[in-house]
């Protein structure tokens, strides 16, 4: 089964900030993702450095590409180059209260 | 690309959960004796229990809460984690015991046991400076923020030190000058040199990652780091020894006021995040209490009002409007992050998990916001006429409002006691 990188995305679409609500794809957190036969490699920053939440995201964000039909693995690498920007935010849902 | 791992340290979230814990404890504390205290607030302020209180706000609340709230935020404001978790549990025994020691001392007027008290408080605070001095070894990025947290930390030094030599004057007299003047010197420099520097400089840290807004730059953050570092000393060498430099000292405190809430404005203007909660409208709502404070400031610094009953008005804006407030903000976001993080982070990706706006109580948190910002204006305003009714009166507003932020509180730690009915209660909600 081919994995796309639209399956990917939209998998990294559930992956989401606790702290506001906002996806880490909304957020523009998702920097590059490369897939060769059923590996995946997720490239992705955080708000933050320093960032308590860094496990917890890149292992839900590992998690949630799982899931996707056709994975065999997922590396997730976290980058702070460059370091992220509130531009980079795709768009602004009202997300003040429960995760979708 | 450079790909890096995150500095940032990994802590169980109960050490700054227990420091912040104690804090709201000693706010409760201190506005539940509010209307008790009307009579004593209507008349002069350096009474042993209005002492208690002062001291029951600025170390109990205002004091614990910055110290627990750094230890979840220096590793994120300095991007490494704190030397030692150990010597913070240690600290916080110490700091309790002296803390409580001193308030307790004040309130019946023995002047030989407080001084013992104050020197635990004096080990509590040596050990925080050791702590975080120890965590900036081999440091070299020199931001804003690290600038003001070290600020901080000689402040805070400072400020013990003065305290417990006020402390030793009572037994032994041997300060040069009056009483009042190194009084104000010692409240001016736990303000200007530890309170605002923490709140300033994290402040520049965190804002603009829960408001979503570009990091501040550029002049206004010239303007708080050397109106502060230059502005208290020498407002405080005016105070005890050359009144001509109260008025320059003042006015370097207020420029630095100033670039802080130039730079609060900005921040909220340029804002991505959609909505504003409840923490975040009391963070902006306590830089809406700065400039009140700071004119009330100027106008004491420059004799155009005098008196103790301004004086007092002049701390309830600054400690109760600007520090309080802004203090119950970060909580309001911090709190469900710890609880967040230690209940539900392992279960992210796994089964379904809240949101922190999830966790609180918006309504027990809306009416704590209304409460407390009308209970400080009208205890500013009650003090500067002297009113014991007014003062009563907005101290029963003020309580309450204080009972509203720890009930909000409350209910988001009720998830660290009950994860697996908490999990049933979201999933249900989650299902509607």
């Amino acid at each position: 089964m081919t994995v796309t990188r639209e399956q990917v995305w939209s998998a990294l679409g559930e992956v989401f900030d606790p702290e506001n609500g906002m996806s880490i794809v909304e957020l523009g957190l998702v920097y590059g993702i490369s897939i060769h036969e059923d590996a995946v490699q997720i490239t992705m920053t955080l708000t933050t450095m320093g960032c308590p939440l860094h496990h917890s995201i890149t292992d839900w964000a590992r998690r949630a590409t799982m899931r996707v039909p056709g994975v065999g693995s997922v590396d997730v690498q976290l980058t702070f180059d460059p370091p992220w920007s509130p531009e980079r935010i795709r768009s602004v849902p009202d997300h003040t209260a429960w995760p979708r | 690309m450079e790909r890096v791992r995150s500095p940032g340290g990994r802590s169980s979230g109960l050490l700054p959960l227990s420091y912040l814990g104690a804090a709201v404890a000693a706010l409760v504390a201190a506005t539940a004796a509010l209307p008790w205290l009307a009579p004593e607030l209507s008349g002069h302020y350096y009474q042993p229990r209005v002492l208690a209180l002062t001291h029951t706000v600025t170390l109990g609340w205002i004091t614990l809460s910055i110290l627990g709230a750094a230890y979840q935020l220096i590793p994120i404001v300095l991007e490494r984690p704190l030397w030692s978790d150990q010597l913070a549990r240690w600290q916080l025994g110490v700091l309790l015991i002296g803390v409580t020691g001193m308030i307790a001392h004040f309130w019946i007027g023995t002047w030989p046991a407080l001084a013992g008290a104050a020197a635990l408080v004096g080990l509590g605070a040596a050990m925080h400076v050791v702590n975080v001095v120890l965590s900036l070894r081999g440091f070299d990025r020199w931001t804003f923020t690290a600038r003001l947290v070290v600020l901080g930390h000689v402040g805070l030094s400072l400020t013990v030190f003065f305290g417990f030599a006020l402390a030793l004057n009572h037994l032994w007299p041997f300060l040069p000058g009056e009483l009042f003047p190194t009084l104000h010197a010692h409240i001016h420099l736990a303000l200007a040199w530890w309170i605002a520097p923490m709140l300033m400089g994290v402040s520049a840290r965190v804002y603009p990652m829960f408001l979503l807004a570009p990091e501040p730059r550029g002049w206004p953050g010239r303007i708080q780091l050397w109106g502060l570092a230059v502005g208290a000393p020498i407002l405080v060498t005016g105070l005890v020894a050359a009144p001509g430099l109260i008025a320059p000292g003042a006015a370097g405190l207020a420029a630095a006021a100033a670039g802080h809430v130039v730079w609060i404005i900005a921040m909220a203007r340029g804002r991505k995040r959609p909505g504003l909660d409840w923490g975040l409208r009391f963070v902006l709502t306590a830089a809406g209490f700065l400039p009140l404070a700071t004119v009330l400031g100027l106008a004491l610094a420059f004799d155009l009002l005098s008196g103790p009953r301004m004086a007092l008005a002049y701390a309830v804006l600054v400690l109760g409007g600007w520090a309080s407030l802004s203090v119950v903000g970060m909580m309001l976001k911090i709190v469900p992050f710890l609880v967040w993080y230690r209940v539900y982070s392992s279960q992210a990706g796994r089964a379904q998990v809240p949101t922190l706006a999830a966790l609180g109580w918006p309504a027990a948190e809306a009416a704590a916001w209304a409460l407390l910002t009308a209970g400080i204006l009208a205890l500013a305003l009650a003090a500067a006429l002297g009113r014991v009714d007014f003062i009563a009166g907005s101290g029963v507003v003020l309580a309450t409002g204080v009972l509203a932020f720890a009930a909000s509180l409350g209910h988001t730690l009720l998830h660290l006691v009950g994860r697996t009915s908490a999990r049933a209660t979201d999933t249900k909600a989650l299902a509607r």
